[in-house]
């Protein structure tokens, strides 16, 4: 909310409420007065368009134009001068001394002929509708419609069923009742014009022309605001009706935005009789994902019920062979090889490891005597950076606007982190400024005020570059005693003369606000390290830290990487874990996705993999124990705003699987029966609280701690916010950075700028695609089609130089590692760049650029 | 005297038709509304009423219902419409024969029969499935799934009558 | 492919716009001259040449009734397009008549395309030019107080320059 908000008296039904001026009526009534005036076309997070006329209230002014002051008669009441017809309550604002009247017979019956209306050509289809129960339309039909109708049945429009705009959503056309959410949310919140109304009266229809149809990032969202059953999804056709759904409080797993969501469970016959997820359904958080979720997000759900994924765990025999065991023998033997290890253990985690489980495996590795504790993938880093100027606690970019300049840092944002894509646009629609420092053109573009463009690999100095002009920038001053180190920025001169670079100084030291996205696209880590740091005393140095929508958000490789870091796992120490003598993977696939984790782990006696699914690390493990997936148990992750987050048990267990913290508890347990087994997570975590002081806040019923949220969905009246989920999971919450704590002084280390080496042959740069082949995202059939093909992209001019066109299939060799890719050829892609997209290959790629060539 | 009396209705009694009758080789016909046994009903063209629309299983008063529904396609059709069920279920154990389900049936697909003998010596055995209910198609017509022609069953819910 | 045999034109067009965008009505009409109707294919012509994605040229040439759309209508629109207004000041000077004579006289429907694919005949709204009824737009260009007799003179015409623009 911005700071100053002027309230004034509104009167709704004769009760006087004090209002935020110039908000919107729907909302007003709706929060304040609790007051649900029925909507069709409106929704709280797009802009009124009045199409539907349900909203109609008749409304009046109590002003005295002479005094401005509102006049009252007799008996205090308001003397209201009303309109002499009704009025759409969602295009208007509230204004002093407004008076609605929503209950009158002339509101009521006015309603009751829209519903009537609406209904004269929609479908009797409540039965077999996927929104039949909880529908929008249903609701106030049961609230406004007449018993009888007046319009004959024969009357009805018959329209197609079942049309598929793409696979994954269906429409069809006799329910539409053409409210345009659908395309304005695909317009004015995602960017991407993909649906549109064709035709006009009785004949419109909502139609996709886009390659592949519907293609946006968000398609599913449209089904949830959807207040009739038009669009469904095609994942959660039929699957059940929304009265037997049990709501279970989730997160998506896949991304460092750390959506909420919510799992709609029922038992299933087909599974065997257990709980199983039907569906993924947003669950609003203000701060995190408001009530929005990626394509990737809803639909990837499928991996935690995959046929191929590990039930039992499995000891490798002398000879090779893998043999499955109980848990108990499995335990034993890691045991074992554990007590002699003599400290050479190391440990590596990926980005779906709940913080309760690296917890443990910490532990675990400290108690036999190691120390290595590695990230995985090990592509980011800045742990310190992020404890210093991450952004501030409270940080909401529905607050981000004019006045707000957002940095983007070496990441394809839409790819990487969608959720962060789509509040960043939002952002910039309200006025903020879009800064990119990206090498190589992405979807942001369009809405950026200022690019910094460089070369793949030079991002740093494109920061320094940056600082150096703000350095430079007329009245820049530095309070010295907020930060030591300022003379180290001085001394390290940065170049402030670089054409543009004034004009993107002037964007961040004018701003009353400023947030740095960084990302990693063409860094190496230690690079990455640099540019981390380097961003973070921009900020210092600027002033623009230590509070809400202000600071540093690292654009994560997953889900809990942030956490990773704050319980003491760092890349850096990826590759030393790897090269310990006996080696614990715990949720990665190092082998299978960067072949110079392959050079490392070989050195490795004895690898403890524990993993979902087969994969070419657990081919090398001598124990493969099986995961279980985020919705089969519960714990906590660490978003990329440093939000630690709950989630909980939604799915029944497939097969016999544990909770990593479980099993590194019990091992902790049978090398040292000093060592107590944890009983729970919530228990874990009561540790954790005890020992990192940054978590000191973090229990459970911290975590799981509520307030009242704007806009007001997920109650009864499905037609306000659609069908997105309130939240009854907890919103979660942000550990302070130093910058926040008053009196602490912060440090600058000012990072040199490289030397630009001259650049000979081709570079690969790894790029994150949003749907790629890992088997955590790809056992969702349905999303197949939309994943791409394993490719590599060239410049026009390196194409032509290797002779190579758009669709050859091309061989890409580094190191001694080689993939076979199809070629794409392209004028956005920089000159001596291939860039190759991580995890859609057969064999890895590497996961940090670097020198490839290209054979046909 | 009154010994008579009592001779005399017992020769009375003698001489009238006895009120039990000997089940199970006799049965006694059981009232027209009598609510027995479910029955899954059919189209005369075979396909099946129900739509799997679960409304049955919301009605139900003892949660005796299941249904798990799946999508009909041209080339195998159980009903008309985009929805048939999958799986159908009734727990007669818990099923107290309230005919709530028939009243909920947007179809007229499920309708409590005459059937009334309904034992069974396990108690997983009271699970009766979609098979169990559904009733044989019409002579001559074809099981579901049937092939039918594109576009002939696009409609669910068959055409009401405009309620005068 | 309009952007190079009609460079000049869209030239044209796009210095009067401010950007892109906004020639995307005239572009539609260039490519239904060309194409003789709009499709799939055309409109992702004009998308491209406005930086728009096609569906959004989609719901513009479904909006006005002045494009055609061959994937909506079925079939192609006739050489020569036949808009005649049968609103009530028209119909009252008996534009009703007249629009049900033409229909016959060129054997077709309304809303229908001659088999020799040079007419398309149709009804509709308002063309503001009640004072001249009974009238007719054909390919935008007015042709007004209307009887029979002219307009079968007229059909012999266009369809003499048909030929002789086959034939030349």
């Amino acid at each position: 909310m911005p700071d100053k908000v002027e309230f004034v008296t509104i009167f709704i039904d004769g009760e006087a409420y004090q209002v935020p001026k110039g908000a919107n009526l729907v909302d007003v009534a709706k929060f304040y007065a609790d007051n649900d005036i029925p909507v069709f076309c409106y929704h709280p997070k797009m802009s009124p368009v009045g199409m539907c006329r349900m909203c109609l209230v008749e409304l009046g002014n109590s002003v005295d134009r002479q005094t401005n002051d509102i006049k009252y008669n007799a008996d205090g009441k308001p003397e209201v001068m009303w309109f002499p017809k009704l009025q759409t309550a969602c295009t208007t604002t509230v204004t002093h001394g407004m008076a609605v009247r929503t209950d009158t017979p002339k509101v009521t019956d006015a309603r009751d002929d829209v519903i009537e209306f609406i209904l004269t050509s929609h479908p009797l289809d409540c039965p077999i509708c996927d929104k039949g129960g909880e529908c929008p339309l249903q609701n106030l039909t049961m609230r406004h419609g007449a018993g009888v109708s007046r319009f004959d049945f024969d009357n009805k429009l018959h329209l197609d069923k079942h049309v598929p705009l793409g696979e994954l959503i269906y429409l069809d056309r006799e329910r539409c009742i053409q409210c345009a959410r659908c395309t304005r949310f695909c317009d004015e919140v995602v960017g991407d014009p993909v649906l549109g109304f064709h035709e006009r009266g009785r004949s419109l229809q909502i139609v996709t022309l886009s390659d592949p149809p519907f293609d946006t990032y968000f398609s599913g969202n449209t089904t949830d605001i959807c207040p009739v059953g038009a669009l469904t999804t095609a994942d959660f056709r039929f699957g059940a009706r929304p009265w037997e759904l049990n709501e279970v409080p989730s997160l998506d797993p896949y991304g460092p935005e750390g959506a909420n969501i919510s799992l709609s469970t029922r038992l299933d016959r087909d599974s065997g009789g257990v709980t199983i997820i039907k569906r993924v359904m947003p669950r609003q958080n203000e701060y995190v994902n408001e009530i929005w979720i990626s394509d990737k997000t809803r639909f990837g759900h499928h991996h935690s019920r995959a046929e191929n994924r590990l039930s039992k765990p499995m000891v490798r025999r002398e000879d090779g062979t893998l043999e499955t065991v109980s848990w108990n023998e499995a335990l034993n033997t890691i045991a074992e090889v554990l007590k002699k290890s003599a400290g050479s253990v190391g440990a590596v985690a990926g980005p779906m490891v709940s913080n309760e489980d690296l917890w443990e495996l910490r532990q675990l590795v400290e108690l036999t005597g190691g120390s290595k504790l590695g990230i995985w993938p090990a592509t980011m880093t800045g742990a310190e950076a992020v404890a210093q100027v991450g952004v501030g606690t409270g940080t909401n970019f529905k607050d981000m606007g004019k006045g707000t300049t957002i940095v983007v840092v070496a990441s394809d944002l839409e790819e990487e982190a969608p959720i962060w894509f789509l509040r960043t646009k939002q952002a910039r629609d309200r006025g903020a400024k879009l800064m990119l420092l990206t090498a190589r053109p992405t979807k942001l573009d369009k809405y950026a005020a200022c690019i910094l463009r460089h070369h793949h690999g030079e991002t740093l100095n494109a920061v320094n570059n940056l600082i150096g002009a703000v350095l430079s920038s007329d009245g820049f001053t530095f309070e010295e005693s907020r930060a030591e180190g300022f003379d180290t920025v001085k001394k390290a001169k940065y170049k402030g003369d670089e054409a543009g670079y004034d004009e993107a100084a002037k964007m961040i030291t004018g701003a009353e606000n400023v947030v740095v996205l960084v990302g990693h696209e063409g860094l190496t880590l230690a690079q990455h390290g640099d540019v981390m740091q380097s961003a973070a005393n921009l900020l210092i140095l600027t002033g623009h830290v230590g509070k809400p929508n202000n600071g540093l958000i690292p654009v994560w490789p997953g889900a809990n990487t942030q956490g990773a870091l704050d319980l003491g796992f760092s890349a850096e120490a990826t590759a030393d874990a790897l090269s310990q003598s006996v080696v614990i993977v715990a949720g990665a696939d190092p082998v299978g996705t960067d072949p110079a984790a392959k050079a490392f782990i070989a050195s490795a006696d004895f690898v403890i993999a524990l993993s979902m699914f087969d994969t070419a690390t657990t081919a090398i493990a001598k124990v493969i124990l099986p995961r279980q997936s985020v919705p089969e148990r519960d714990g906590t992750f660490t978003n990329g705003e440093r939000r630690v987050q709950r989630f909980y048990t939604a799915q029944g267990l497939i097969g016999d699987t544990r909770p990593d913290w479980k099993v590194f508890s019990q091992l902790s347990n049978l090398i040292d029966p000093a060592v107590k087994v944890r009983l729970s997570a919530a228990a874990v975590m009561a540790e954790i609280t005890k020992n990192v002081p940054r978590y000191a806040e973090m229990s459970y019923k911290n975590l799981a701690r509520m307030e009242k949220q704007f806009p007001d969905v997920g109650g009864d009246d499905l037609y306000y916010g659609g069908t997105a989920y309130g939240n009854h999971g907890g919103l979660g919450v942000q550990w302070p950075v130093d910058a926040e704590a008053a009196g602490k002084k912060l440090t600058l280390k000012a990072v040199k700028s490289e030397k630009t080496a001259k650049r000979k042959g081709l570079v690969a740069v790894p790029v994150r695609r949003l749907y790629d082949r890992s088997p955590e995202f790809s056992a969702s059939q349905m999303m197949h089609q939309r994943i791409p093909s394993a490719y590599a992209q060239l410049s026009r001019k390196d194409a032509e130089k290797l002779k190579v066109v758009e669709g050859d299939d091309i061989t890409l060799v580094f190191g001694d590692g080689k993939v076979r890719v199809t070629a794409k050829v392209d004028g956005s892609t920089p000159e001596g760049v291939v860039l190759v997209p991580v995890n859609l290959t057969d064999n890895p790629v590497p996961t940090a650029p670097m020198a490839v060539e290209v054979e046909k | 005297m009154s010994i008579f009396k009592g001779l005399g209705t017992v020769v009375k009694h003698l001489l009238e038709d006895p009120v039990t009758i000997s089940y199970p080789e006799v049965e006694r016909p059981v009232r027209e509304r009598f609510k027995g046994k479910h029955a899954l009903k059919r189209y005369d063209n075979g396909l099946e009423k129900c739509i799997g629309c679960a409304l049955c299983a919301a009605a139900c008063p003892a949660d005796a219902i299941w249904v798990e529904a799946a999508e009909n396609t041209d080339e195998e059709r159980y009903s008309p419409g985009e929805r048939y069920a999958k799986t159908y279920e009734i727990n007669m154990l818990r099923c107290i024969f309230c005919g709530y389900c028939e009243d909920a049936c947007p179809t007229e697909a499920i309708v409590l029969e005459h059937e009334y003998r309904l034992s069974f010596t396990d108690r997983r055995d009271s699970i009766y499935t979609k098979e169990m209910l559904i009733d044989a198609p019409p002579d001559g017509v074809p099981e579901t799934p049937q092939k039918v022609e594109p576009g002939a069953f696009d409609r669910a819910i068959p055409d009401m009558e405009n309620p005068k | 492919m309009l952007a190079e045999k009609y460079a000049d034109k869209i030239a044209k067009i796009r210095s009067k716009y401010p950007d892109l965008r906004s020639t995307v009505m005239p572009l539609l009409y260039i490519a239904q001259e060309e194409y003789g109707g709009l499709d799939e294919s055309s409109l992702r012509e004009v998308a491209e040449l406005c930086d728009l994605d096609p569906t959004e040229v989609k719901t513009i040439a479904g909006f006005y009734t002045m494009y055609w759309e061959n994937d909506e209508k079925g079939y192609k629109k006739g050489k020569y397009w036949l808009q005649v207004c049968t609103d009530l000041p028209c119909a009252l000077r008996g534009a009703d008549q007249f629009f049900e004579q033409l229909l016959d006289h060129l054997g077709v429907e309304d809303g229908g395309t001659t088999e020799d694919g040079m007419f398309t005949v149709e009804h509709v709204m308002c063309l503001a030019a009640c004072d001249k009824a009974p009238m007719l737009q054909c390919n935008f260009h007015f042709l007004e107080n209307l009887d029979m007799e002219k307009m079968k003179a007229k059909i012999e015409e266009w369809r003499a320059e048909a030929k002789e623009r086959e034939n030349g």
